[in-house]
């Protein structure tokens, strides 16, 4: 149903393009999507994201940081490891004590624009994967629409979901806490790492989708891992 | 996008992790940055196999998970855990048709071909560690010898500064008066400070008074002219090498081209007075076992200094045998002095890490008397009393009795040839626990002092009884599984939980000892009379009863676990605490560690090999 939704919209967009010009980086990321639902995971690549923000609300909130790590060909590429900061408008707040990151060194980052040019620039011809993904899309996908006035639109997976499923077929209780990062990636003898830091977290979750393939085992299409 | 020309801060926790896994600790800060970003990640679930054929190379490492790599007819080669690496086409290389099967679920860091030849190329110390892998790679760190310390020596330190220089024209006779005044065998003729030659008392003896030249001669008539000198900071090899060489028993010594001293000989053999062969005549010297005694309490720090000096744990082991060899035999005659010649003949049997020639400090006495006849009355009391002073001698000086009663005192481990015939026969005919645990030291014995001929009669009895018993070799068997090397699930070292030695490995019981214990189950089997566990597993491959490879491999094996064990006593003694068998596997180098680890799985597998070929007569 997401996906359809998604397609109508970004037709929408296409036929009656709100400002055609502003949103030329987005349309090229979209156009570059191709047949990617159709092809085995392992011929795709995915771009494997975690941003972190000053605060849960996306209305109270802003974006901090985005790290992210590129699967292709079935292995996580660390040569493509990016962790970027951005330069915040308003403090970091309460939540440095969550992810460590302080004001001065947030004075280091970069402007929004050119943090959202290279991500695109990443994402394009890619699948997205986060863990719990409607956290860090919102806060990406009210990036994209103060830039390019359209929200990111693209091909989702996400780890969690995966996850739930899995356990949910299983029949294995959801007992609180069992959907987080570290709680997944115990189950599938994954090391223990440092949490909170976007590229870290993103690295972590790039490994629990690749324990998560092989456990389920054979070609799978990315189509079937889309939200 | 380009490509990153550096590693993201974020990414030290791959580094941290590469830094624990041998060689990668020996690589530098910008070597390891460039391999980082050089990474792929994988994961593969239990029973995903990676063949060699079509591989895409490269080196793997565990980062975690348990793999094992077995050759083309199945046999097992290795099995590991997280931090090692493996690369499959090097293997392939050694081993046709080597795989790589994963035994848990694992996540793979992999290198590819290409950074990984690139880094071998650059590297040769990465280079020579991946050459080969593990056997090879252990028999090289097995042979831990260097050079003596003492043969190290500079000649300046050891060289006599009294010398006896005469101009070239003193006579014989007066150069002969001054040398016995002065208590030296040697002069030195000299003239205007530069050295014309030398003569010794020899010289004096064969070119003077054998040949009727008179005393009146001028001395640089039966000098050697133009003498070998050596610098002083020469070392005692090379002035035993310029010895030996020439002929020569005297070298002048200069230092800064100026005549400084002289060397001799005696001189040379004195700087190793180290050396075991004075110790072991010097016990053979005292009349007390208090003077044995005080001879004994130098071991501890000989050993430092001998290990400390490179020499391998199977030499010290040996030295250390026969300092106790030494002790027993100048107990026995120190008896014989006091109580008369023995009634009839016998031997004085060693068992256990003496037999064996293994011993290192702190071992206890296990020994028996082998009689040649059944005796009575007075002859029975001699050998009570010889195995009482013996024993009791043998405690004094720091070899305590042996908790188990092995010990010539009980009668049971003093008796004539017939009497112990009856008790091999009964031990092997009905192998209780208790009768295999005392068939397994009785096995290795060796003759200490008196007829070897007897101990030879009664070991050939007892090969002859049990090497033919498939249900006493299937007990043996049993027993000596019974001490595994302490590896967990293939990765960590199992070590003690709590008590005194908590996190500490004991590298006698599970290491040392499961070797000696499946070797002698072998020698056993196929009646081999070698009783060092290294000459049982040589005789084992001479006779093709054991592949070449699996007999190098345990012995290299046997050698890490001795020489790690030793060191460690090294550490203790040095540290003023008493050595004992116990190492905290974390004070060892990553690399010990790891050589430790691949010892103990070999000895594991020996351990399984056991399993298939003997138990079966259970």
């Amino acid at each position: 149903m997401r996906q359809l939704r998604r397609f109508a919209y970004r037709l929408r967009h296409w036929l009656r393009p709100p400002a055609a010009a502003a949103l030329a980086p987005l349309l090229a990321c979209w156009r570059a999507e191709g047949n990617l639902a159709q092809l085995d995971w392992r011929r795709a690549e995915l771009l494997v994201v975690d941003a972190e923000m000053s605060s849960l609300q996306v209305a109270a909130g802003e974006l901090l940081s985005v790290g992210w790590v590129v699967i292709a060909g079935g292995e996580i590429q660390l040569h493509s490891a990016r962790h970027l900061l951005l330069k915040p408008e308003q403090g970091v707040g309460d939540s440095a004590t969550v992810h460590h990151l302080r004001d001065c060194e947030l004075e280091q980052g970069i402007e929004l624009e050119s943090l959202m040019q290279q991500f695109l620039q990443a994402a394009a011809g890619r699948a997205l994967v986060f863990h719990h993904a409607p956290l860090d899309l919102a806060f990406l996908d009210r990036s994209s629409r103060r830039l390019y006035g359209a929200p990111l639109l693209l091909p989702v997976i996400d780890t969690l979901q995966l996850e739930k499923r899995r356990l949910q077929r299983s029949h294995a209780p959801l007992v609180p806490n069992s959907l987080r990062l570290a709680s997944c990636r115990a189950r599938y003898n994954l090391p223990d790492y440092p949490a909170h830091n976007a590229l870290v977290d993103a690295l972590a979750t790039a490994e629990l989708l690749l324990a998560q393939l092989a456990h389920k085992g054979g070609a799978i299409r990315v189509g079937a891992l889309l939200g | 996008m380009a490509k990153a020309a550096q590693m993201s801060p974020e990414l030290q926790g791959i580094r941290d992790f590469l830094v624990q896994c041998v060689p990668f600790d020996q690589l530098s800060e910008a070597q390891l940055e460039q391999l980082v970003g050089a990474i792929v990640i994988s994961y593969h679930r239990r029973g995903h196999v990676f063949h060699a054929a079509g591989d895409e190379g490269g080196l793997r490492i565990l980062r975690s998970g348990a793999a094992e790599l077995r050759s083309q007819d199945d046999s097992l080669l290795d099995r590991f855990g997280e931090r090692v690496g493996f690369d499959l086409k090097g293997l392939e290389l050694e081993q046709s048709g080597v795989r790589a099967t994963l035994i848990e679920d694992s996540l793979i860091y992999r290198l590819p071909e290409e950074s990984y030849r690139a880094l071998r190329k650059k590297d040769r110390d990465f280079d020579r560690f991946f050459h080969s892998q593990r056997s090879r790679r252990m028999r090289r760190a097995g042979m831990y010898e260097s050079g003596s310390e003492e043969m190290m020596q500079q000649v300046g330190d050891l060289m006599t500064r009294n010398l006896l220089v005469v101009a070239p024209t003193t006579s014989i006779q007066q150069t002969a008066l001054l040398m016995s005044q002065r208590r030296v065998s040697s002069v030195l003729i000299q003239a205007d400070s530069s050295l014309l030659g030398i003569v010794t008392d020899r010289d004096l003896r064969s070119r003077a008074v054998a040949k009727g030249l008179g005393g009146a001669q001028p001395i640089a008539e039966i000098m050697t002219a133009n003498p070998q000198t050596i610098s002083a900071d020469s070392t005692v090899f090379d002035a035993t090498l310029l010895m030996t060489r020439n002929g020569i028993h005297h070298v002048p010594v200069l230092e800064q081209q100026a005549l400084a001293g002289i060397i001799t000989a005696s001189d040379l053999l004195l700087a190793r007075r180290d050396d075991p062969v004075y110790l072991v005549q010097h016990i053979g010297r005292q009349d007390t076992v208090a003077g044995i005694r005080e001879h004994v309490k130098l071991l501890p720090d000989l050993m430092v200094q001998w290990v400390n000096a490179g020499v391998n744990a199977a030499r010290v082991s040996r030295v250390l045998t026969a300092v106790s060899d030494a002790v027993t035999e100048r107990l026995i005659e120190l008896y014989v002095e006091a109580s008369g010649p023995p009634p009839t003949g016998f031997c004085w049997l060693g068992f256990g890490s003496q037999g064996r020639a293994e011993q290192l400090l702190g071992s206890d006495q296990d020994n028996a008397l082998l009689i040649a006849e059944p005796v009575e009355g007075e002859a029975a009391e001699w050998f009570t009393g010889l195995a009482t002073w013996v024993c009791d001698g043998l405690n004094e000086c720091g070899y305590v009795y042996c908790p188990g009663k092995v010990m010539a005192t009980t009668d049971e481990w003093r008796q004539p040839l017939a009497g112990w015939r009856d008790t091999v026969d009964r031990w092997t005919r009905s192998p209780t626990s208790d009768a295999v645990m005392r068939v397994s030291i009785f096995f290795d014995l060796r003759c200490i002092y008196g007829d070897q001929a007897l101990c030879e009669q009664l070991q050939q009895h007892m090969l002859a009884k049990a090497g033919s018993n498939t249900i006493f070799l299937a007990a043996l068997a049993e027993n000596a599984l019974a001490n595994t090397p302490p590896l967990g699930i293939f990765r960590q070292f199992v070590v003690e939980r709590n008590g005194e030695h908590e996190h500490q490995l004991n590298l006698k019981k599970r290491g040392v000892l499961p070797i000696i214990d499946l070797v002698r189950v072998h020698a056993l089997a196929h009646g081999v009379s070698a009783v060092n566990t290294i000459e049982r597993l040589q005789a084992l491959a001479d006779a093709k009863v054991m592949s070449i490879e699996d007999s190098r491999n345990l012995q290299d094996a046997l050698r890490l676990i001795m020489q790690t064990r030793i060191q460690g006593q090294v550490r203790q003694l040095t540290a003023g605490v008493p050595a004992d068998n116990y190492i905290d596997p974390a004070e060892l180098s990553r690399q010990v560690r790891g050589l430790l680890r691949d010892s103990f799985s070999l000895v594991a597998d020996a351990q399984q090999s056991i399993k298939l070929n003997y138990r079966a007569g259970l």
